[in-house]
Formats: C-alpha cells, structure tokens, sequence
C-alpha cells in the first residue's frame, strides 16, 4: 500500500512539473518570479493586473502584487509615452520651414555630408532598409509594397528629377501627398545620407 | 421594331460626334508607330504611378480622353494643372474634387512630347484592358509552390497507417498457418515423443505476466519514463520557448516581412540604435495603411486595419486624425529576464547578426511565438562559438593583433570577456 501511494505521488508530480513548460498561450512557470520582473517602469512591458504575483509579495505595503508595472498617472497606465510636443531631440538642430513649403527647403537646406563613396553605401544601405520597398531598388517606384500603395513617384520622373537635396530632405521629414513623414524613424543624418543616394538614383 | 428605331438617333447622333471630334482634335495627335512607342516610354516613366489608360488608380483613368477635351486643353493641364483649376474652369475643378483634391504635378514637357504622350493613351485606349498581374498573388503562388517540396505530414500518417495493417495483415496469416500446421500435426499418430512434447506445449500468458522478469522490466520502464518527463519538465521552468499569444491585432510577418519584404528595420526602429528593438508605434503602421486599407486589394476596410485606425482616431473616408488616441496593447513574447541585460545593436549593428539568428524564421511566421529558449546556456554557446566581427571596425584590431600574438583561433566572442558574468548581470 505504502508503495502504491509513493509511485502516485511521482506521478503527480511529473505531471506537474511537466505543466509548467511554455504554451501557445501560455508562457508557462517561472524559476524565482521575483528576479524575473522588474520593479521600476518597463517601457516594453506592462502588467496592468494589480493582483498579478501578490501571492509572493515582497512589498505588501504598495498595494499590489509583485508583478504589477504600470504607471497610474499615464492614461492606460502606460509606462512609455509619446515626447511631449516641440520636443527637441539632442544633437538635433530643427528648421523652421512649414511642413509643405518645399520651395524654401529646396532653397534653403543644404546636406552637410558630402557625396562620397562612403556617404553614398551608408545612404544605400539606409535606403534598403527604408525606402525600397515602396520606391523600388531604381528609384522607379515599383517596388513590393509600392505596386499596391500605388501612387509612388519614380525619381527619374520629369516633374523630380531635378529636385534638389533639400527638397528630398523636407519629403523624408514630412512627407508628401500620399508618403507619410519618416522623421520618427530616421535620424537627421541618416535622411541627408538617403539624400545623397537618392540624388544618384534620380541620375538613372 | 419599336425598339430598333429607338436606338438609331442614338447611334447616328454618336457616329457625328465622334467623327466631328475626330475632324477637329485628332488630327493634331499623331498615328505614327515610332511616335506612339516613344510616348509609351514617356508614359511608362511619368504618368504610371498615378495614371492607368483602363482603370481609375490615383488619377482618373485615361481611356478615351483625347475624345473628351480638347488637345490644347489638356496640354495646358499636364504642363501646369493647378493653373486651370485656379483658373476657375469648371469641369477642373470638378474634377479635382472629386479626386480629393489632390493636385497633379507639372511636368515640363514640350508639345511634341505631350501630343507622343496622347497619341500612346489613345491608341491603347481602343485596345482591350490587360489583366495585369497581381504582385501579391504571385508571390503567395510562389509561397505555395515552395511549401510542396517536402511531404506533407498528413501523407507521412497515411504510410504508417498502411504500414500498420499490412503488418497485421501478415501477423493475422502466420497464425493462421500455426493453427493448421498444429492440427495436420495432431491428427498424425507417429510423431517421436519429444516433437509430442513440444505440441502440446500450451502458451500460459497469465503465468509469463506474472513472473518476476516481467515485472522488473515493466517497473523499469515505467520508472524510466516517469524520471524523464520529470527532468524535462524542471528544465523547462523558466524557459518560455514556444510561447505563441494571441496579439490584439492579427499582424502577418509572414506577409509584411516575406510577401512584401518590407526591412525589420523599418518598423523595429530601434534595433540599431537602442537595447530595444522597439515594438512601431502606429504612426509607422500608418505610413502605409493610410493608403491600404484591405488585404488582398478588396475594398472596403478591413476589421483588422480598422484597429490601428481606432488606435490613432483616423478616420478613413476624410483622412483627418482625431484627438482620442488609445493604446495598441500588444502582449510581450520575449520576455527576457529582468536580472539579465541585453542589447539589440551590439548583436545588430555591431556584431552584424541576422534578425533570423535568434527570432527564427519571422518571415514565415503568420503568428510570432519564441523561436530561441533564451536561456544562459544557449547565450553562452553562441558566445563560444561566435568570432567577433571586427571587420570594419577598428575598436578591434589591436584586440585581434594581440589574440593572434597567443593563439592560432579566431578570436570568439568568449575572448573577449564574453562570457564575464558581469557583462548580463549587474
């Protein structure tokens, strides 16, 4: 009898222990939860359960559990916000053109990276990333995505073609007709490096 | 009869207004062969992005439109189109309402070109509209035609199943045999005494499962298997590899990053620059999907685009923003422990690692789930194994020069501190 229960206790606990591995929604037990989650704000996480992981609390007198990461002064308790409006990033130096006075721009921004050998790699490389699959490995507008956004022009095109630097600058930072702004996603060199690939694309 | 009579105005009253605009326009546009293919060309480099001679795209479809204006008039709008809105001409304006108001560049082209330029829409638009390609349906054929190479585990099933009755098959004939050789057997009366022996012998199931060997071995086993799903669970505790949740919206890599090999980069913004590879924010999302608003070219708005639209209070038929922005709550797949760091552009951008290398085949995947384990042991090994990319990087050759004074190996990642249990955990 003593043996029969020994081997359904085994049992039991391989079963357990075999439930803790990871699920299709289920990302299954964790070893020492309390070094797992972090205490302070995650911008990439956020536990908005104020009950989740109260039963190994290690701080009762905060009001929730273990896991709980939230900030309850953000709307949603979101831990990562947008920067605030006129935000200047550092290292940035904006200009005070509208976003679709592209006249002035062609007139007034000049790129302050030359149109080297290396200049140009960075940019195409920057490019490939960035741009391609709308305007196309030529600059021609054909490219995956470009076919169905539709409406993309290519840089050989008479009425671009001779669009200077500053003009393409302005299009990457606030975009233009159907292409939105990509100043979110790309620093200021990095735009006047595209620039300087562009430029040799609108040549082809 | 009454019928047929009712439709010859018609047709006589087109017939002169056709030939009428023929006598008055036509004849300034050219018919010649070389004429018509330069102007496809010209065509084909300018006017396509916007402009189809069948089918309305951005800009109204072109077909037949020498017939509708005159050739002047439209040399007047390809050279400068805002000029005759603003001029007030009412069929323009019209138009440029109904078209969202969105203006057609100027192109500076010369007489000879734009009248090339009509003379290609107009004989293309008496030819019949080609069915163009779908780039997307292409792509997803070849997807398909990619996924027939290996065999379908359904037909693997199927072997086995056969396999399995044949065997019986074979099994249920053999004992058949047995049965009738021992009956042949049994009905001799001159068999040896020992052949006797041996078929009369009778085979005592219950008896062989209760002896001793059996037993042993069954416990054996069953304590073999129990100890093995026990050490495999305890390994996985903490080890979230697999873990596939639902997201709140039913984003495709298989079809943003394979289909339309649109760059990780692009949206995970981050994964250069930052320890994070950041999840987009919506303004990203809306870089494209202000203009794609179904999948597959339906119309309409998909209930899954609709999300984002909601996410960021755009509204699609005005393309106005509102101010009732809300959250895309997305739920977090790697969770990568907090007493552990790590940093997206020393792998990236540094050590030149492919997304693939640690998150798997994302291309392929409809739904993300955890391709790696995450564990220290897996960070470990690839420590060990990896050389440094140092090409192109200075910070490195006095590092290499001096690894290659000592050793004859390549300098690996665990050479140069790689493996320090500060490097991940402080």
């Amino acid at each position: 009898m003593q043996k029969g229960v020994q081997i359904i206790l085994l049992v039991v606990v391989a079963v357990v222990v075999a439930s803790c591995t990871a699920g299709v929604d289920n990302p299954g037990l964790e070893y020492a939860p309390q070094m797992y989650h972090s205490t302070p704000y995650e911008p990439l996480s956020q536990v908005q359960d104020e009950s989740m992981g109260t039963w190994l609390d290690s701080n009762p007198e905060d009001g929730h559990g273990e896991f709980y990461n939230s900030n309850p002064y953000n709307p949603y308790g979101m831990t990562m916000l947008e920067p605030v409006e006129n935000t200047i990033k550092r290292g940035s130096l904006p200009n005070h053109i509208a976003k679709d006075d592209f006249e002035t721009a062609a007139i007034e921004l000049v790129n302050p990276l030359d149109s080297t050998k290396e200049v140009v790699a960075q940019g195409k490389a920057l490019y490939e990333r960035f741009c391609i699959h709308c305007h196309g490995s030529k600059g021609a507008g054909d490219g995956l995505v470009g076919q169905v956004f539709l409406g993309v022009t290519a840089y050989n095109s008479a009425t671009v073609v001779d669009k200077p630097g500053g003009h393409i600058y302005h299009v990457i930072t606030h975009g233009k007709g159907r292409m939105g702004s990509h100043a979110s996603q790309l620093s200021e060199e990095e735009r006047w490096k595209i620039v300087r690939y562009v430029q040799v694309l609108q040549k082809q | 009869m009454s019928k047929a009579s009712g439709f010859r105005p018609q047709i006589l009253s087109f017939i002169i207004l056709f030939v009428v605009s023929f006598a008055t326009y036509s004849q300034e546009i050219p018919t010649d062969e070389a004429v018509i293919s330069s102007g496809e060309a010209l065509f084909k480099a300018n006017c396509t992005q916007c402009h189809q001679v069948h089918k309305k795209v951005i800009g109204p479809a072109l077909k037949g439109v020498t017939d509708r204006l005159e050739t002047g008039y439209l040399l007047n709008w390809i050279r400068n189109s805002q000029k005759v809105i603003q001029g007030g001409d009412e069929y323009a304006v019209a138009l440029y309402e109904e078209y969202n108001q969105v203006a057609m560049p100027s192109y500076p082209f010369s007489d000879d070109q734009i009248l090339s330029l009509l003379a290609y829409v107009k004989a293309e638009s008496a030819n019949e509209p080609v069915q163009a390609a779908q780039p997307g349906a292409a792509a997803g054929g070849e997807v398909a035609a990619a996924g027939g190479d290996s065999i379908p585990s359904g037909y693997l099933t199927a072997i086995l199943v056969v396999l399995v009755v044949v065997l019986l098959l074979i099994l249920v004939v053999l004992v058949l045999i047995v049965s009738v050789l021992q009956r042949y057997l049994k009905e001799k009366k001159d068999l040896v005494e020992e052949d006797k022996e041996i078929l009369d012998q009778k085979f005592d199931l219950l008896k062989l499962l209760k002896s001793d060997a059996v037993a042993g071995v069954v416990i054996f086993f069953f304590t073999a298997i129990l100890l093995k799903t026990l050490i495999d669970g305890a390994f996985t505790i903490g080890v979230q590899q697999g873990y596939q949740p639902t997201q709140p919206i039913a984003f495709s890599h298989e079809l943003h990053a394979g289909q339309y090999e649109i760059d990780c980069n692009y949206c995970h913004t981050g994964v250069r620059k930052a320890k994070s590879a950041n999840i987009p924010s919506p303004n990203i999302c809306m870089n494209c999907h202000s203009a794609i608003q179904n999948v597959g070219g339906e119309a309409g708005v998909s209930s899954e685009i609709a999300k984002i639209y909601a996410a960021v209070d755009y509204d699609p038929n005005t393309g106005q923003y509102g101010p009732d922005k809300k959250p895309i709550e997305w739920v977090r797949i790697h969770n990568l422990p907090d007493l552990a760091y790590f940093n997206h552009s020393q792998h990236v951008e540094v050590g030149g690692l492919e997304c693939q290398t640690c998150h798997g085949p994302i291309e392929e995947m409809e739904v993300v789930y955890q391709y790696a384990p995450l564990t220290m042991g897996w960070c470990i090994n690839c420590h060990r194994e990896t050389e440094v990319n140092s090409k192109g990087n200075e910070y490195y050759s006095k590092l290499i020069e001096l690894h290659e004074e000592h050793s004859k190996e390549p300098m690996v990642v665990e050479d140069i501190g790689g493996l320090e249990c500060a490097k991940c955990h402080y």
